[in-house]
Order: structure tokens, then sequence, then C-alpha cells
């Protein structure tokens, strides 16, 4: 195997491999910047446009994009708490109190090496663990990932926020959210109320941008001439610091990083929930966690970090037995098809210069993060910072209008994202958090459907969810998170 | 004060209407089908759970911090702003189908930045000149996202 990875290293730094991993990473950071575009959407676009190319150059365009997009969600998730893509959901927790403390170069910049740790440590996980790994998921079944799903919900509810009701209240409201619509399984409408359009479900990224991009601009709105950036904040210095971030961070990033490739590996839980779960982590590890959510830098290096560690793992199932582990991962599948190549383990055998290529182009393209994201962080994105208040707040709203209507070309997609928008808002304002509310969205329904699956597969018997051993293991882990946060309350509760 | 105490009330109505939207949940859903209730029903049901320490919280600490009245800190900070704003977007969603996404955009920015108080000219009308610009240069010539037609193109 190792012959063939080494074999496919001259194919990757061929010069056309090189620049469509050149493009496709700044293709990619600009669209992960721009809210409501996301990778998924700007690699569907591009693939028609590789039809005639080599398939190793149309790879490296969707990596560069891929691995781009990742850190590119981080800059408006910094600057303007507006997650660029789902997954930088987690970045914004810090990363934009960083920012309000004048320290918004200094969190680009972790970001940007964050990112490219996770997508180096993602690359070489897919290049020497992708055989073992996939065993592991194999033995996945539906117990299993509905208690991932339970685990990724329960433990964002109760450590994000210090109120578990209210955490948990938000939790289900987005777990109502993503009911909305036809069940999948039986097919019967639920909480449709006869409406069209709500059959169909509320899109995540709808919900996403309403939830999260319109509260902080309706903010921005009240305090009209309020300072909110320091422009002299945003010089990303490319060079100096870098030693200083790595011994700062290395535990963080090797323990996101893990934490990535471990969630990349399971179809279905996205660089999101690698995101959250690493900056769980990183605040439950930490000796001081208050300082979670009030701009540590720690905080954006586990997010960041987390969720690029998510990329190339996530082609593990993907590449090896043809389950593509998210959207992207089915994106490139449809690409390695387009090209007459079969996924499957026999990828490997047969077109080993392409499959072990697309492995040293992620790894590549995480690399390329360091040169690209700095200075298209410096150079486009800082000029944000100077626009005038009064006129940030309509361009942001025309920003996330065109990205929201482009997603489905649906009007009524604008209005439903203001509802949810003005009800983020409130519920800010009345202190119940919010990414618990996506995550509802997101694991609500994959939760749902492998607890009926499961179901289905024992007819009807409940002991069936706690018998199996990677059940227990995960159960026990959620037993953990749960009591160690009550514990910690109470020890505050008698310390007061 | 402590900010918690001026939630008191808040927690006690938000609360109040999480259990009524985790009642209302149970309600609806006890319509569906079998397979299909479960979550539903369960989800409402644990809604109702959660709900009501929230109320009890809230309760316990307005009655301990002796506080009968009403809230200090508003909800909205500037509710002429905020109420402009929503308003503003609902009419540029409205008349974006009829109008055209390039048209209403660029009226959209420059209306609200006027009604949010930028009085320069100048820096309004280059800003949002350039901000159309680069839309049009990404969704109609690179990207081709179809977008709502503009007015003047209609046929």
């Amino acid at each position: 195997m190792f012959d063939s990875l080494f074999n496919a290293l001259p194919v990757a730094l061929q010069f056309g491999s090189l620049f469509s991993l050149f493009v496709g990473t700044l293709v990619g950071i600009l669209i992960g910047a721009l809210p409501g575009l996301n990778p998924v959407m700007a690699i569907a676009l591009m693939l028609p446009l590789t039809y005639g190319f080599d398939p190793v150059i149309a790879l490296g365009l969707v990596a560069g994009i891929y691995n781009g997009s990742m850190y590119g969600g981080a800059i408006p998730a910094i600057l303007l708490k507006i997650p660029g893509t789902p997954a930088a959901i987690a970045t914004t927790f810090d990363g934009y109190p960083m920012t309000r403390n004048g320290q918004g170069g200094l969190a680009l910049k972790t970001a940007c090496w964050s990112s490219a740790v996770g997508g180096i440590i993602s690359a070489i996980a897919l290049m020497t663990l992708a055989p073992l790994l996939a065993q592991v998921t194999l033995a996945f079944g539906p117990t299993e990932y509905f208690w991932v799903a339970i685990f990724g919900l329960v433990s964002i509810a109760v450590l994000v926020g210090s109120d578990i009701s209210k955490g948990m209240l938000s939790a289900l409201s987005g777990v109502i959210i993503g009911l909305v619509g036809v069940d999948t399984i039986s097919g019967a409408e639920r909480y449709t109320f006869d409406s069209l359009y709500l059959s169909g479900g509320f899109d995540l990224i709808i919900v996403l941008i309403g939830l999260y991009a319109i509260p902080p601009v309706l903010e921005m709105a009240e305090k009209r001439n309020a300072t909110y950036y320091d422009a002299g904040s945003f010089k990303v210095d490319a060079s100096g610091n870098a030693l200083t971030l790595i011994r700062q961070h290395w535990r963080t990033w090797t323990r996101s990083s893990l934490i990535g490739v471990s969630v990349g590996i399971l179809p279905g839980a996205g660089g999101n929930l690698a995101a959250l779960l690493s900056y769980n982590e990183a605040k439950r590890k930490s000796t001081n966690p208050e300082s979670f959510g009030t701009g540590n830098p720690v905080g954006v290096a586990a997010a960041e970090s987390g969720n690029s560690a998510d990329n190339a793992s996530a082609m593990i199932p993907s590449l090896t037995l043809g389950i593509p582990g998210n959207l992207v991962a089915a994106l490139v599948l449809g690409a390695l098809m387009i090209h007459g190549l079969q996924p499957g383990p026999q990828l490997f055998t047969k077109s080993p210069d392409v499959v072990f290529g697309f492995m040293w182009q992620m790894l590549i393209t995480a690399m390329l993060l360091l040169l690209l994201g700095g200075m298209v962080a410096t150079r486009l994105f800082a000029q944000v910072l100077r626009m005038p208040t009064a006129l940030l707040v309509p361009t942001t709203l025309v920003l996330m209008a065109v990205g929201v209507y482009t997603v489905k070309g649906n009007m009524m997609d604008l209005y439903v994202m203001l509802a949810f928008g003005v009800l983020g808002y409130l519920l800010h304002r009345l202190a119940f958090p919010l990414a618990p509310v996506v995550l509802g969205v997101l694991l609500g329904p994959m939760a749902e459907q492998n607890l009926r699956l499961a179901m289905l597969l024992s007819q009807d018997d409940w002991g069936a969810l706690f018998t199996r051993p990677i059940s227990q293991g995960i159960i026990a882990l959620l037993l953990l998170v749960v009591f160690s946060q009550l514990w910690k309350m109470l020890r505050k509760g008698r310390q007061r | 004060m402590d900010g918690n105490l001026l939630m008191n009330f808040r927690d006690i109505i938000s609360g109040i209407a999480f259990l009524i939207l985790g009642c209302t949940v149970v309600w609806v859903g006890s319509g569906f089908d079998a397979g299909a209730a479960y979550v539903p029903m369960g989800v409402g049901i644990l809604m109702c759970l959660f709900s009501l320490p929230l109320i009890l919280k809230g309760a316990v600490q307005a009655l301990a911090a002796g506080e009968t009245g009403t809230v200090k800190s508003p909800l909205i900070d500037h509710t002429g702003r905020f109420m402009a704003t929503v308003a503003c977007c609902l009419i540029y969603y409205l008349a974006m189908p009829t109008v055209g996404f390039y048209s209403t955009s660029t009226l959209f920015i420059v209306l609200l930045a006027l009604v949010l108080g930028e009085r320069r000219p100048l820096v309004v009308l280059g800003i949002t000149v350039g901000f159309i610009a680069l839309l049009y240069g990404l969704f109609a010539l690179v990207l081709k996202r179809p977008l709502p037609v503009e007015f003047f193109l209609v046929s």
C-alpha cells in the first residue's frame, strides 16, 4: 500500500495538480467566507466544469475547495459572528469575542494554523489508517448511530451555557424544527399544518443563517454608531508568532484533530459535530473553563482543528467502502464516477495514482492554507471592517438573502430565515444558547431514523439499545459528561 | 445587580412558553401514526419536563430577590431601529420578485443605510455600487445562479 502511496506523490506534484489545488483553495476560502454559500454547493457547481479535465486536476479542485472552505467559514465567524459554513458554529463562540476584544488578527491566525494542522493530521490519517478505521465503522449499526447522535446533542446542551434546562430546551426546540416535514420512514406529514412549504421541512442552512447570522446584524443595527471593530486588530502578521502558537496549542490541536478524525469516519456526522465536540473537550480539559465563550484562543484552536480534521477522514468510508461520510464525500464519489472510476476497495488497486494522489492533494491543500489563508484574510476581509456599521448591516443582509435564495430559489426561504433570525435574537437575549438548537435540527432526525431502524430490526425490543458493547461505551461517555457537569454545578452552588 | 436576577421574570415567561410548546407538540403528535409519533411525543414531554425547573428557578429567584415589578433591562435595546431593520427586510423580500434582485438590493442598501443614520452620499453610493457589482460578477457571471429578474429586463 505504501509503495502506491509514494508512487502517487509525483502525480500530486504535477503543475496541473498544484495549479488546481491553488485555485481550489482560494475559491474554497472565498466560498466558505460567504455566508449561505457552502462547499457542497461550490463543488456541485464546479463538477460539471471538470468533465474534460484529468481526474487528478478535478479532484485537486475538490480537495482545495473542501479544505479551503473549512477555514474560510471561520473568517466571518470570527469577524462578524456569522458562521460561513455550518462547521464554523463553534468558532463563533470565542472567535467573535476575540474580535470584540481587539484580538481579531490573532483569532484569524489561530484559526488558519488550526485548520492547517487539523487538515494535515486528517490527511495523514486518511493515508495510513483508512483500511483499519473503516473496519471499526463496519461494526456500527443503527443503535450506535442513535447513541452517537444523542451523545452529540446532550453533551452540547449540557456543556454550552450555564443552565442545563435552557440548554436542553434549546436542543429540544431544534429537534422539533427538524421534525417538521414528511416523515422519511412512514411518509406521514408532521407539524406541516397542510402547508406545502412545510412538508419539505426546514433547510439546515436557512435555519442556521437565520438563527446565527441575523441576531448579530440586528444588534449591529440597534447600535449603529458603536465601534464594533478595531481595524488595527486585523493585521494578520504572516511571520513571527508561529512558534508561540504551536507551543500554546499543540495539545489542543492533537486532541481536537483526533476527535475530528474519529467523527469524520462516522457517516452522517460532519465537521460541525467534530468542531462542537472538540470545543467542549477543550473546555472540559481547561483549568479556566469560564474563559471559554469570552474570547479564549484555545476555543478557536479546538473548533477549527476539529472541523478541519473531519475533512479527509470523512473520505475514508467513501474511498474504501463506497459509503460517503458526508455530502462532500458523496460529491467526491460523483467526481470519481464522472471520470469512469468505481469507488470501493478495487479503486486502490485499479487506480492507485488517482486515489492516493487525492490523499496527497488533501495534505498539500491543508498546507496551502497557511500561505493563502493569512493573505486572503488580511487583504480582503479586513476591508469589511472599514465599512461603516450603517452600511455593513444592509450589505450583510443582502449577502444572506442571496445566499439563502440560491439554495432553492424560493422567496419563502427569506421570510423563514428572517423569522428564525428574530427567534434567535429573542432566545439569545433570554440567555438560551443557540448552538444546541442547530445541533437539534441536525442530529434530531439522525437519532430518530436510527432509533426507528433499530426498533424495526429488534422487533420493538427497547433492550436492544443497551446490549451492544459499542453502544454501552457511548452511553458510558454520555453519562460521564452529564454527571461531571452536574457535579461541577453542585460544587459551584455549594461554594456560593 | 446580578444580570441573572433581571432575567427572573423572563425565565418564568419563557419557561411557560416552552411548557405550552411542549404540550402542543405532544397534543399534535398524538394524532400521528404510532411509529411517527414516538419521537415527537417524547420530545414534547421532555420539553415540558425541562421547562418546569426553569419556571421554578425563576420564581424562587424572583421571590428571593423580592422582585415583583417590571424587568429593568429591555429585551430589545433600541426598538425603533430594530423594527425599522425588520420592516426594511420585509419590504425588500416583498419587492424582490417584481423589481428584480439587483435593483431591490441597491435600493435596500441605500434605504437602510439612511434609516440607520449614514448621511455621506458618496460613501453610501460608492460602497453600494461596488458591492452590487461584486455580487453581479460572482452570481451572474461566475456562478451563473438564477436570481429574480430585473423589472426593466422583463419582456
